[in-house]
């Protein structure tokens, strides 16, 4: 047997974390822990995309949605659970019917993948050939419209400039939710 | 990896997004820049003196203006397929009407809210600036070439759409109306987003020109032959089902349909007539779009046939459009051995796929929301049902329009100018529905059928004007929305086959089920006795006159409807090629 | 040589396939998340899942490590998945907002208690 391939040690350790994590997250009833559960789930979900060569989206992944959107979701359910509804119960019948669902989709796609020969993965002697490529340059020249990495992709220009004007619409649409409400007679009264 | 200099990059930008791309971009810059001066202008001293009414109605008219080709209509008779953004959007004529038709929508529809008091002094700058910021991501929807600009394009429209459902906080329905508008809407684009990923990764591009032509190259009928094959193309399809999950939520097609009379009822009126409208229109063109992207590829168009002159095929008040029905049955006959008759070429699989998909869910939509809309009591629940049926009915023309593409480009452009045509009247007809509705609530603080008993006693001009509304509605004639279901079954006649003469007996069969409900109302508001309890309803000068203005169109093109089928006849002249 | 498929698991790199099934792993449990629970924060704990799984394959799917084909989304793929990142937390935002309001004026956050609107 050939000595221990790293990476794949590390993938199946965060794969590992990252499914039994999603799966607490799922039969967890209460909503702390489950809010602790996703930060987990998507922490080892970062360590994955390290993994497959994506340091600057890991690094992201970390910084905005572990660091951002979590910490807003964890914001949201210390604001509203209260005792009563902190646990939720579903009824075994949903299980079930939830479960066999769930288990033929995922039946479905691990067998179509790994039946996709492409996407078996590659040998080790053509994995230890590639030499690593710094991703952010490429990345940052992409969202300025400038493919460096394949000139006949799309460039990201608009995207990333739209997303802003996005952002401030969403924002000003959270804001205003926020705020403390007036009454409006007439079309409140309905 | 090229070396890059910061010359290449500044080259791109200014040959590609400042030359070319950006002229084409003005009405959305417009509109960027109407948000932004909406939020700032209270910095300034003095700037809360503007109203954002102002501010918002000079930007979308501004919009709209810019949106307006320089060189007229008629350029759109020979304007080409652009790729702006390298490759981000495409620019076309379906772009440039939809871009029309979406920014009228909304000058019109800031006026309503203005008029009906939804949008007041103190929070009319945040109203606005969700409207136009939806209005916004609809336009990039309807242009959206790219899987990413897709997935950006619906999320735009929908996170803004969202807030404007409880836009009126301190109600409980209205409250409830958003989060479930919010819990379904992000689950199902959740739900399209992992089918995108499944569908960029198995085709290895997210740009829909590409991705046909890798569909192309995966040559379909000879993986079916392999088990492996058979894998691929089955993760295909799942990718294809899960991004259709999002389609159809957008479109509130059966059977993700149940969010729509909950949001409908729960927000307000002023709200439904933007979601059934403008979001509507948008997500029926992102369905053509991806149909038409994935399904077809320059390689495998059919070549106009040079022997059968270009038909003309306006409508004229006195002249039904009658298909030249010799050409209808030689195609018949000439591919009688398939049954969607969607035409050859190594992509005739996935048009295949989705014409059967949207067919069925066309139908089942349509007649659910009919049947659906008996017994509703909430004239804002049942308009949502109608809703519902409209979108399936303009489905129809959706698949239609790809079932021909294969064939025969002309008759594909007559489904798609059908589709237009509907969705312009559309507009007329349900932004004056709702805008009736949204007027009397604030007179009769009620918005159930039975209180609209005996209206046309108190308020005739406003009862007279929903009833021509509804009776457009059903689809009878002579008012407007008698003519594009006329050309949607048309379109489906044209493209034949088993399966499209069963969507077309569906579809007339539907329009007679319609006929019930719609006239239910109209004989409650015009037939049955007043209540004693109601006082005086009489809406203002300006509500009338905007409810007269908004419905007029339906009975003018009722009559008339020659212009406007030339102009949507204009607008896809160049499509599909 | 014995061929236990399970002999050479850590010693050969991973493919897309696995990759794949992760995501496929987080996408499921985050749909079941939205179909059984009965708390609007839950139900968005679960769409976090299913755009992180949808994020997953999108790297995946790019990466020159795990295969070697002509298929590849190349940069593609971690371009789209930052951008999933950045609307996921603008959509994280207003649905929190929504909730929230949702929360004052029910004093509940129970999709089941959003039951005014049937019909």
């Amino acid at each position: 047997m050939d000595s221990i391939y790293w990476p794949t040690f590390f993938f199946y350790l965060f794969s590992g974390l990252a499914c039994a994590f999603a799966v607490a997250v799922l039969l967890s009833s209460n909503i702390v822990r489950m809010a602790f559960y996703l930060v987990l789930s998507l922490g080892a979900t970062a360590g994955l995309m390290f993994l497959a060569g994506a340091e600057f989206v890991g690094a992201m992944q970390l910084l905005i949605y572990v660091g951002g959107t979590l910490v807003l979701l964890i914001f949201g359910v210390m604001l509203t659970s209260q005792e009563r509804f902190v646990v939720m119960k579903t009824w075994a019948g949903d299980w079930v019917k939830a479960f066999l669902a769930g288990g033929a989709l995922l039946f479905i796609l691990a067998y179509a993948a790994f039946s996709i020969p492409e996407w078996r993965g590659i040998e080790r002697t053509e994995a230890d050939a590639i030499v690593a490529q710094p991703t952010v340059t490429p990345i940052a020249m992409g969202l300025l419209g400038a493919r460096t990495d394949d000139p006949s992709r799309a460039g990201y220009l608009l995207p990333f400039e739209i997303v802003s004007v996005h952002l401030l619409v969403v924002l000003i649409g959270a804001a205003y939710l926020a705020r403390a409400k007036r009454s409006r007679s007439s079309i409140e009264k309905i | 990896m090229q070396p890059v200099t910061l010359q290449n990059v500044v080259d791109s930008l200014v040959d590609n997004t400042l030359d070319m791309s950006l002229p084409f971009f003005r009405p959305e810059l417009a509109l960027c820049a109407t948000i932004v001066i909406l939020l700032f202008v209270r910095i300034f001293k003095g700037g809360e003196y503007i109203p954002s009414f102002f501010i918002a109605i000079l930007g979308s008219i501004t919009a709209l203006i810019l949106a307006f080709p320089a060189e007229g209509f008629e350029s759109w008779a020979t304007m080409p397929r652009q790729e702006l953004f390298t490759g981000m959007l495409v620019y076309d004529t379906l772009t440039a009407f939809i871009r029309i038709f979406l920014l009228s929508f909304v000058v019109l529809f800031i006026i309503l809210s203005r008029l009906t008091g939804i949008a007041d002094a103190k929070d009319g700058q945040d109203y606005y600036a969700l409207v136009l910021g939806a209005t916004l991501g609809m336009c990039i929807m309807s242009s959206a070439n790219h899987m990413m600009m897709l997935f950006m394009g619906v999320e735009m429209a929908s996170v803004p759409s969202y807030v404007l459902a409880g836009i009126v906080k301190g109600r409980q329905r209205s409250s409830e109306a958003a989060l479930k508008y919010v819990i379904y809407g992000a689950g199902t684009a959740g739900v399209m987003l992992y089918g995108i990923s499944l569908l960029t990764g198995v085709l290895g591009s997210a740009h829909l020109p590409t991705m046909a032509a890798s569909l192309a190259d995966l040559d379909i009928p000879n993986l079916l032959t392999t088990a492996e094959g058979r894998l691929t193309v089955m993760v295909l399809v799942l990718g294809g089902l899960m991004l259709g999950v999002g389609l159809a939520f957008k479109l509130s097609a059966v059977p993700f349909h149940f969010w729509c009379p909950d949001v409908f009822e729960g927000a307000s009126a002023e709200v439904d007539a933007f979601l059934s409208v403008a979001s509507k229109a948008a997500a029926l063109v992102l369905l053509l779009r991806v149909g038409a992207g994935l399904g077809l590829t320059t390689a495998e168009l059919p070549v106009a046939d040079s022997a059968d002159p270009p038909r003309v095929i306006a409508v004229a008040a006195n002249e039904t459009t009658a298909p030249t029905q010799n050409a209808v049955l030689v195609k018949q006959v000439a591919d009688s051995q398939d049954a969607t008759h969607v035409g050859g070429g190594p992509l005739s699989p996935v048009r295949r796929f989705f014409v059967i998909l949207v067919s069925l869910i066309a139908i089942v939509s349509c007649t659910f929301g009919n049947l659906a809309a008996y017994g509703q009591t909430n004239i804002k629940r049942m308009l949502a049902y109608s809703t519902i049926a409209h979108a399936g009915f303009m489905m129809m023309a959706v698949a239609a329009a790809i079932a021909l593409a294969g064939r025969d480009v002309v008759d594909a452009r007559t489904a798609v100018s059908a589709l237009l045509l509907y969705i312009t009247l559309y507009l007329f007809m349900n932004l004056s529905a709702f805008a009736i509705v949204a007027f009397l609530r604030n007179e009769m603080h009620s918005e159930d059928i039975a209180d609209y008993a005996g209206l046309i006693r108190t308020s005739p001009l406003t009862a007279v004007m929903m009833t021509a509304v509804l009776v457009s509605l059903i689809g009878l004639p002579p008012l407007a929305g008698f003519w594009p279901k006329l050309r949607v079954l048309q379109a489906l006649y044209m493209a034949g086959g088993p399966l499209m003469t069963f969507v077309l007996v569906a579809a007339a069969l539907n329009t007679a089920i319609a006929l019930v409900y719609y006239l239910r109302v109209a004989k409650t508001m015009c037939i049955d006795p007043e209540p004693d309890t109601r006082g005086a309803v009489s809406l203002g000068f300006l509500p009338a006159a905007f409810v007269f203005v908004v419905s007029v169109p339906v009975l003018i093109f009722g009559i008339l409807p020659g212009p406007l089928a030339n102009w949507t006849d204009l607008a896809v002249s160049q499509l599909f090629s | 040589m014995f061929n236990f498929p399970l002999a050479n698991l850590l010693s050969e790199p991973v493919g897309v396939a696995h990759y794949v099934t992760v995501g496929a792993i987080l996408f499921i449990c985050g749909a079941l998340c939205m179909a059984t629970k009965r708390n609007a924060l839950g139900v968005l704990m679960g769409i976090e899942l299913v755009l992180n799984g949808a994020n997953l394959n999108f790297v995946a799917f790019g990466s020159q490590y795990l295969r070697n084909d002509g298929h590849s989304l190349g940069l593609d793929g971690q371009l789209m998945a930052l951008f999933v990142i950045v609307l996921a937390a603008a959509e994280a935002a207003v649905a929190l907002a929504i909730a929230l309001n949702f929360y004052n004026n029910h004093d509940s956050i129970d999709v089941d208690r959003a039951d005014q609107l049937r019909g």
